[in-house]
């Protein structure tokens, strides 16, 4: 045992590579047919899918050049072009990678023939996505989905509802395609397919030990944003919920030792995120559960697609309030049992930082367990300080000794 | 000498510090340098000031390190962060304390401490160093006064100036403002104090302030910090004797639990 690695990688990673260069390589060609939107992650991607469009995501991309570690080089073209620092590391790296798309990874994202946003998850992605408009000529559809406060009312789903039909105009007339109920009804199934399996594999972390960790989860989550409505999703959750399930039945975890359980609140370091979490892994620490791979659930299947579509893409996580977000991480500690929580405030992802300090402390009052903001970004990571990081870290750890 | 020791070893960002305990955990000797541009070349300083003080060779004695530059001391059995060091040392030297508040070179943090001695709670400065000495630092330089000379200097005002507690460099243009706008520099040094303060204050109140408070870190010796974090936060502060040893005491304790080395 001694030998073996602290983390133990999955074997479905390969078969998640094969779904994404396929993914990749759509977008290309459906590019040259003039038939590939941008979207973005929290748009309701199953009525373009029905409508044959293929759909690239910008925040992936985003999550690409985190992962080369090229986020400060293409950020920093857009901040040449005028962009302030303080814009979105997302928005920065893709407004500088359709400046440069030879300095980018793969050459850039192909290039869209229609802008999809929906402000769900954020206000940014608007102007971000009319930026990007004025490079590639491409149109921007803005799906407005305002914040949902309590409970959803009648007139705010009637309202998004509106929304979704004027998607499909949008879509018809950009593309000189059309909507067939069937067809949407064939990809809310594999949707729901796919949020079904994901959410199992999810959901077994419960176990002791776990068999997934953060970084784990955060790759697999790949396919559930950007194949959505697919049956490619649907394979490649299918295996991963056997391999999942195959690790809970023999008592294999993501981690050779398991001896902490945390929460992760927020995007990841995606420049770090095998460092940072593998370094945790060997000290016996593991994240069965986050708030941001728990955000795609939930299914548009029903009698009225339309209003479900309505109803399900403006409720969630980030579209709703600071309580709601503090009763999903409350939940959440409960359910999978957790020793304490980290929360990572992200500079760039303002609404998803918002309110951490007030939410830490509702969180552990509430639970009892212990937490941590620690700062940093996502993609630039010029804004993270390994140093001070670390010490926050291992504070909170020691507060378990 | 008999008995088991133990060494606690805090490598700040501006002094080192090193504290000798026996078993029962008695501080037996301490020494206090500047980290200067090598935090070992300074904890070696520390091991050998502590040497010659007890007359014991500290070779084998268990070592805990803590600090900023707690992982470069390789030689150390374990390092610990400086938020539980410091928790533990001022819970050894008042167990009343349930709100701490160190503030040193670099930075500043809030613990809420347990009926254990040990964090229930932290919140550290951000990146920015508004808040920690450095701040002050700045302000002295500034105003031509030496750092120790700034707090007694700014007790002398009945009027401290407004200065922005936001950013250290903007809080700097701000000062040459105010120097340039005929102001007292007694004010002014007063304003910066009041400044940090606020700082600290709204640092301590994200883990939430009980009575009773003590302060430490270097710059706990300031006085007008100590007056304006006190109005701050409406409380009474408690400082230590050697409100900078506190973390290099913690480890010192610390250490008692580590094996010793043969």
């Amino acid at each position: 045992m001694s030998g073996e690695r602290a983390y133990r990688a999955l074997n479905t990673q390969s078969l998640l590579q094969q779904v994404i260069l396929r993914y990749m390589l759509d977008g290309q060609a459906a590019s040259k047919r003039g038939r590939l939107a941008w979207v973005t992650s929290g748009f309701p991607v199953e009525i373009p899918v029905a409508m044959g469009i293929t759909a690239s995501y910008p925040e992936q991309y985003g999550a690409v050049i985190g992962s080369e570690k090229v986020g400060p080089a293409l950020c920093g073209f857009a901040e040449d072009l005028g962009y302030s620092e303080e814009l979105c590391s997302y928005a920065r790296s893709s407004i500088g990678s359709t400046s440069k798309p030879g300095e980018s990874p793969m050459g850039g994202l192909p290039k869209p023939q229609a802008l999809l946003a929906c402000n769900n998850i954020c206000g940014t992605v608007l102007r971000w996505y009319d930026a990007i408009s004025q490079m590639t000529g491409a149109p921007v559809f803005l799906l407005d989905t305002p914040p949902v406060q309590g409970e959803q009312q009648p007139h705010h789903i009637a309202y998004v509802r509106r929304g979704i039909e004027r998607l499909v105009t949008f879509l018809s007339s950009t593309f000189g395609v059309s909507l067939e109920e069937q067809r949407l009804r064939e990809v809310a199934t594999y949707a729901t397919q796919a949020i079904d399996l994901w959410t199992k594999s999810l959901e077994a972390c419960k176990n002791k030990p776990s068999p997934l960790n953060c970084a784990d989860r955060f790759l697999a989550m790949a396919p559930i944003v950007s194949l959505r409505g697919t049956a490619p999703a649907v394979q490649f959750y299918q295996a991963l919920y056997e391999e999942v399930r195959g690790r809970v039945s023999q008592g294999i975890g993501a981690i050779r030792d398991e001896k902490i359980r945390l929460l992760w609140d927020n995007i990841p370091p995606w420049f770090d995120i095998f460092k940072f979490f593998n370094g945790l892994a060997k000290r016996g620490v593991v994240f069965p559960a986050d708030t941001y791979t728990h955000a795609w659930s939930g299914s548009i299947e029903g009698e009225d697609l339309f209003h479900n579509v309505a109803a399900l893409y403006s409720n969630v996580y980030l579209n709703r309030g600071l309580q709601a977000k503090v009763d999903k991480i409350v939940e959440l500690i409960k359910d999978y049992d957790l020793d304490g929580f980290v929360m990572f405030s992200v500079r760039s992802c303002k609404r998803y930082s918002v309110g951490q300090l007030v939410s830490k402390e509702r969180v552990t009052e509430q639970t009892g367990v212990p937490g941590v903001v620690i700062e940093g970004d996502m993609v630039d990571s010029r804004l993270f300080n390994e140093a001070q990081i670390q010490t926050r870290i291992d504070a909170l750890l020691e507060m378990f000794q | 000498m008999s008995g088991r020791l133990g060494i606690g070893l805090d490598v700040g960002s501006t002094t080192t510090k090193a504290v000798m305990v026996d078993s029962q955990g008695a501080i037996l000797a301490s020494h206090l340098v500047n980290t200067g541009p090598s935090g070992v070349k300074a904890a070696h300083t520390c091991l050998e000031e502590l040497s010659r003080k007890v007359g014991e060779d500290t070779k084998g004695v268990p070592t805990i390190s803590t600090g900023y530059g707690r992982s470069l001391i390789h030689f150390a059995n374990e390092s610990v962060t400086e938020i539980t060091c410091h928790s533990i040392g001022v819970h050894r030297l008042n167990p009343m304390i349930r709100l701490l508040i160190d503030v040193g070179g670099q930075d500043s943090k809030a613990v809420r401490i347990g009926e254990n001695g040990r964090p229930r709670d932290f919140a550290l400065n951000d990146k920015c160093s508004a808040g920690t000495g450095r701040f002050l630092e700045v302000m002295a330089r500034v105003l031509e006064i030496s750092i120790d000379e700034l707090g007694p200097f700014a007790l002398k005002s009945n009027s401290p100036s407004t200065i922005s507690s936001t950013c250290t460099v903007f809080a700097e243009s701000e000062v040459i403002g105010r120097i340039g706008a005929g102001e007292d520099p007694n004010d002014i040094a007063a304003g910066a104090h009041a400044a940090m303060a606020n700082k600290i204050g709204t640092l301590s109140r994200r883990v939430g302030v009980a009575s009773p408070i003590c302060v430490t870190g270097g710059v706990a010796l300031n006085p007008a910090f100590r007056h304006y974090l006190s109005k701050q936060l409406h409380a009474e502060l408690w400082m230590p004797d050697n409100p900078q040893l506190t973390g290099a005491l913690g480890a010192a304790l610390l250490s008692l639990e580590c094996p010793v080395k043969s």
